[in-house]
């Protein structure tokens, strides 16, 4: 019988302690999801303040640095889809601090408006992660497209920070185009994000999205999903129920990603007006 | 009860003051030139609570006044004085935070009290209902009175045509006489005369129907007939009542005419018995009228029953009662009596009318002669040493005079502790009053007990007259205070141009007496004296000019301290003695509309935000040295005769300061909207005008994140505010910032601001 060398014996106690680390560290990431969902609306919410919607969310990792948000203040309700810079652990953390931004926001008796409340919510990304426009500080940032509708006035509002907004009515598609610079510093100096006002019909389906899903490849084709076929998806999918619809995009995403790894965070969030 | 405000018509040289609201902290000072109406003012208010007037307060055009009062009340408290008030009264009383009390006079200068406001309204609905049934009743008995003559005239007609068609019937021919001498001829005429005795007896008997139904219509209706001749009858009598007591009123009218035109003799030259005739007339036909139409509305009320088919008995005691029942509740008149038993006593302090006489005879005191000198004063003075007539019956002189000296050691203690405390100076005068009798030299006096004040300082001994103004003012005030708190009542104190003759030093030692009782007394006090105005709280200021002021006939016009900007400069003298002329200060301007802000740092913000929108109407910003300066900086420009407005940030500060200047100066509601304005929750200051984003650009030039409202991170980083919106302004007026460069946050804000100042252009 072979007596195990130090080293050996070392790296068999090792593995045990790399072993057990890991443990504790997924351990530990699938609490951190627990508290991220918790975070962000459920079910119950959702169906609450919309009249049909869905969500396809789907992480790369445990944790996720995509997070959608909704909240009814008065007559306004606000919905929104944001991606944060990077995946994971790093992501996740922005998420959770956009997430309590924008809740801390909304608590302001204002009429909301929602390129004011991009606005402020930048201020407050900025603000946190000490950016104050210098070459050598954290570039950190959140993509969001943020919508406040108000159902009483057929008025949706949008605006987005590098993320657009998708209206499909009877079979056609509008897609409104976001600003370009992010929630967090930028290279320019800070402006004011464009309030959109849309008016909105019955039946109208929205869509906010990250860029998870267009920039995913394809096992068989090694090509990205693009914004083009995502949006010929969204449209080949709007006639059907919410349900269904959620379904078929995560089926398209699914069949489309095969074996491949999934890049980055999907998060596709639709909406009935 | 404390008065909140009043409103004087036809008085003197005032038509109509309009509300006029007292200070809330007591002190009113009315301010005016010689001749227009500050006095009346007083005097008016002091008629209010002695309804006493003669007809010198008359206006050339005889109206007969009206002072009325507001006073803050407790609704609650006031229930238990109305027993048995329905409950629509005792809710509507309860909820009352004041109470308006009317005193009117009337052609014999004798008045009433009413109640006033929206409990008189309250009656003067229930009194409306009251009458219109009366009406509708009136309007059924006037058809009824229509029926009743028509109804006698067919009873009459039909009587006589009955009497008429008798009497031709009675030649229709017997049965066979035609036919035994007419044979031939009443074949022929015969049927023609058949048809006219038929025709009349037809006649007869329609006729007598007529007569019959009427008759009987009549008869049923005998309980009416007769009531409704008696209404007609005091109505007649009411008529004539009008007649004579128009008469009479214009004899009185004449007679006040008279007496306040002054224009000779009178044109019938009565003698004063037979003015008195006219007044007793007057009163009189005023008692009777009463009566006479509370006559008539039982007499209605009767009829009304008598209508329903009720019998005259019945009928009778319905409308007692229901007189009764009207006649038992609440009217303004006697509500008036009833809140008037709580109001504050109103006394005039004459500044030397008050003071101690050298001498008074005791029985001018025991027989309340007003006439004679030193009276009131003397009162007071009896009335503080808690003395009445039976204490000078003391048989033992020894004891007496040792009372008198007990008394005297402790009033001029008193006098000195009152001097001490509100004058704040030391004083070793001692007051004295004695006993004595007049000599055999004073004629008819001889014997006769009278009293006499000393005030003796170091020794020297003199009479009150022979003292300092100071001293005596002073003694006089301290003597109508201190009676005045023995009374349980609220006092309104009136004082006419107190301390006139006094040293500058004295006179502001006045105010502060004012200042020092004024949690007791409220104090309104005419003055030309810029040392009797407090700089600092203009909002006491009423000021009191004439609407010509060239003109001493015209009408009084009062302008409380907002409204200071319509007063003469004459009238604003005092003021502008304080605070000098505004007109060489070009920081002031009298053609533009002034808006007070909070600082110079507003102030910059504030003039580049008026240049960024191009905003042409005629407004100058002022600022503040601070917040809490702003009510100082009001008072100047209400001394100057300025427009102004204040423009307050939704901050904890200035949101105390409007509401401190709501409650002083600018009481009145429509004044408050126009010339206070606070901005909107989110503006705690004027850079909160500017869009976070805009802030950073335009302000602060950096891009550091801001969590927090601009002015909220200005105060955090402890930053050079006034520098930094001084920089700014100048950038805006360079033209490096325009209103392009400002996002549509920052535009819509100004345009939320030129809104507000939309008003001031």
């Amino acid at each position: 019988m072979k007596v195990p060398s130090m080293n050996e014996e070392r790296g068999s106690l090792d593995s045990i302690e790399f072993a057990q680390a890991m443990d504790d560290h997924l351990s530990s990431l699938r609490y951190a999801r627990m508290i991220q969902q918790a975070l962000m609306p459920d079910s119950l919410l959702l169906s609450g303040i919309l009249k049909d919607y869905f969500v396809v969310y789907l992480p790369k990792d445990i944790v996720s640095g995509d997070f959608y948000f909704a909240y009814q203040n008065g007559g306004y309700i606000i919905i929104a889809a944001g991606d944060c810079t990077g995946h994971g652990v790093p992501g996740a953390l922005l998420s959770i601090l956009g997430i309590s931004f924008l809740n801390e926001i909304l608590q302001i008796r204002v009429v909301p408006r929602a390129n004011r409340i991009l606005n402020q919510m930048r201020e407050k990304v900025m603000n946190a992660l000490n950016q104050r426009g210098d070459e050598l500080e954290k570039k950190d940032s959140i993509d969001i497209a943020l919508c406040v509708y108000e159902p009483f006035r057929g008025v949706l509002q949008y605006a987005g920070a590098n993320r657009s907004l998708i209206l499909i009515r009877d079979g056609s598609l509008k897609e409104y185009k976001p600003d370009k610079m992010p929630i967090g510093i930028a290279p320019l100096e800070e402006a004011s994000f464009t309030n959109h006002r849309i008016e909105v019909e019955e039946g109208d389906n929205i869509y906010l999205f990250s860029d998870g899903y267009p920039d995913q490849f394809g096992w068989e084709t090694n090509k990205k999903f693009k914004i083009n076929k995502f949006r010929e998806l969204l449209l080949s999918v709007s006639g059907l129920t919410m349900q269904k619809q959620k379904e078929h995009i995560e089926k398209t995403f699914l069949e489309w990603r095969g074996k491949a790894t999934q890049i980055d965070d999907v998060i596709v969030l639709g909406f009935e007006i | 009860m404390k008065l909140i405000a009043f409103r004087i018509r036809n008085f003197r040289s005032i038509i109509d003051t309009g509300w006029q609201n007292i200070s809330p902290d007591n002190i009113t000072c009315l301010i005016g030139q010689n001749e227009s109406g500050k006095t009346s003012v007083l005097e008016g208010l002091r008629v209010f609570h002695t309804g006493e007037i003669s007809e010198d307060v008359l206006r050339s055009d005889l109206s007969l006044p009206e002072v009325s009062c507001k006073f803050e009340a407790d609704g609650e408290a006031f229930l238990d004085k109305l027993e048995g008030a329905g409950n629509d009264l005792g809710e509507l009383v309860k909820s009352q935070k004041d109470i308006i009390i009317v005193r009117s006079w009337k052609a014999d200068l004798s008045s009433g009290l009413s109640i006033g406001g929206n409990i008189l309204e309250h009656l003067e609905d229930i009194e409306g209902a009251r009458r219109k049934h009366i009406e509708e009743i009136e309007k059924k008995v006037l058809c009824l009175d229509n029926d009743l003559v028509a109804a006698r005239e067919k009873v009459r007609s039909a009587g006589n045509e009955i009497e008429k068609i008798e009497v031709e019937l009675s030649e229709e021919p017997k049965k066979g006489q035609g036919i035994r001498f007419f044979k031939k001829k009443e074949t022929d005429a015969g049927g023609n005369d058949d048809n006219r005795w038929k025709k009349l007896r037809d006649n007869l008997k329609s006729k007598k129907n007529i007569f019959e139904e009427n008759s009987r219509y009549l008869k049923e209706r005998e309980d009416l007939v007769e009531s409704v001749e008696e209404w007609d009858n005091l109505k007649l009598k009411l008529s004539e009542l009008d007649e004579k007591l128009k008469e009479v009123s214009s004899r009185l009218e004449e007679r006040h005419q008279t007496m306040t035109l002054l224009s000779g003799p009178s044109l019938r030259d009565l003698s004063l018995g037979e003015w008195e005739g006219v007044l007793s007339d007057y009163k009189s036909a005023t008692f009777e009228r009463e009566e006479i139409i509370d006559k008539t509305d039982r007499q209605i009320l009767l009829l009304g029953f008598l209508l329903d088919g009720m019998s005259r008995e019945t009928a009778a005691e319905k409308s007692d009662a229901r007189m009764k029942m009207d006649k038992s509740g609440y009217t303004p008149c006697l509500l008036g009596d009833i809140f008037f038993e709580d109001c504050p006593v109103f006394e005039i302090f004459e500044d030397f009318g008050s003071l101690l006489p050298n001498r008074i005879d005791l029985e001018d005191i025991v027989s309340a002669n007003e006439e004679v000198e030193g009276y009131k004063a003397a009162r007071n003075f009896l009335t503080i040493a808690d003395l009445n007539y039976s204490f000078f019956q003391q048989p033992s002189t020894r004891i007496l005079k040792q009372k008198i000296e007990n008394l005297n050691a402790r009033m001029t203690l008193d006098f000195q502790d009152f001097w001490q405390q509100y004058v704040g100076k030391k004083n070793k005068i001692r007051i004295n009053f004695e006993l004595d009798h007049y000599s055999t030299s004073h004629g008819d006096k001889a014997g006769k007990p009278y009293l006499e004040f000393w005030v003796k300082d170091e020794g020297e001994r003199l009479y009150p007259k022979q003292r300092s103004r100071g001293v005596r003012w002073f003694l006089s005030f301290y003597m109508e205070l201190m009676a005045a708190s023995g009374k349980d009542k609220h006092l309104v104190l009136l004082v006419d141009e107190p301390g006139v003759s006094l040293h500058a030093r004295a006179q502001e030692d006045v105010l502060k007496v004012f200042e020092d009782i004024k949690n007791n007394i409220q104090v309104i006090y005419t003055t030309h004296s810029p040392h009797l105005v407090d700089i600092d709280k203009l909002h006491r200021v009423l000021a009191i000019q004439r609407d010509d002021v060239e003109n001493h006939r015209s009408a009084t016009t009062i302008l409380d301290a907002a409204r200071l900007v319509n007063a003469s400069p004459d009238t604003l003298s005092p003021l502008q003695s304080i605070m000098g002329n505004p007109v060489g200060n070009q920081e002031f301007s009298v053609d533009l509309f002034n808006i007070i802000v909070n600082d110079v740092g507003t102030f910059y913000l504030m003039t580049a935000a008026i240049m960024l929108t191009g905003y042409k109407g005629k407004i100058h910003f002022i600022p503040s040295t601070d917040p809490s300066s702003i009510p100082l900086m009001c008072n100047i420009l209400m001394g100057w005769g300025m427009r102004f407005a204040v423009l307050l940030y939704n901050n904890d500060e200035e949101l105390e300061i409007a509401d401190h200047l709501k409650n002083l100066a600018f009481s009145d509601e429509l004044v408050q909207e126009d010339m206070i304005v606070v901005m909107p929750e989110g503006f705690q200051n004027a850079e909160d005008l500017l869009s976070t984003l805009d802030f950073k650009r335009h302000v602060l030039h950096n891009r550091e994140g801001i969590t927090f409202s601009n002015s909220e991170y200005i105060k955090e980083k402890n930053l050079p505010r006034n520098f930094l919106l001084s920089k700014f302004l100048s950038n805006v007026k360079t033209g490096s910032v325009k209103r392009g460069n400002l996002d549509e946050e920052t535009r819509e804000n100004l345009v939320l601001l030129l809104n507000v100042l939309q008003k001031y252009k």
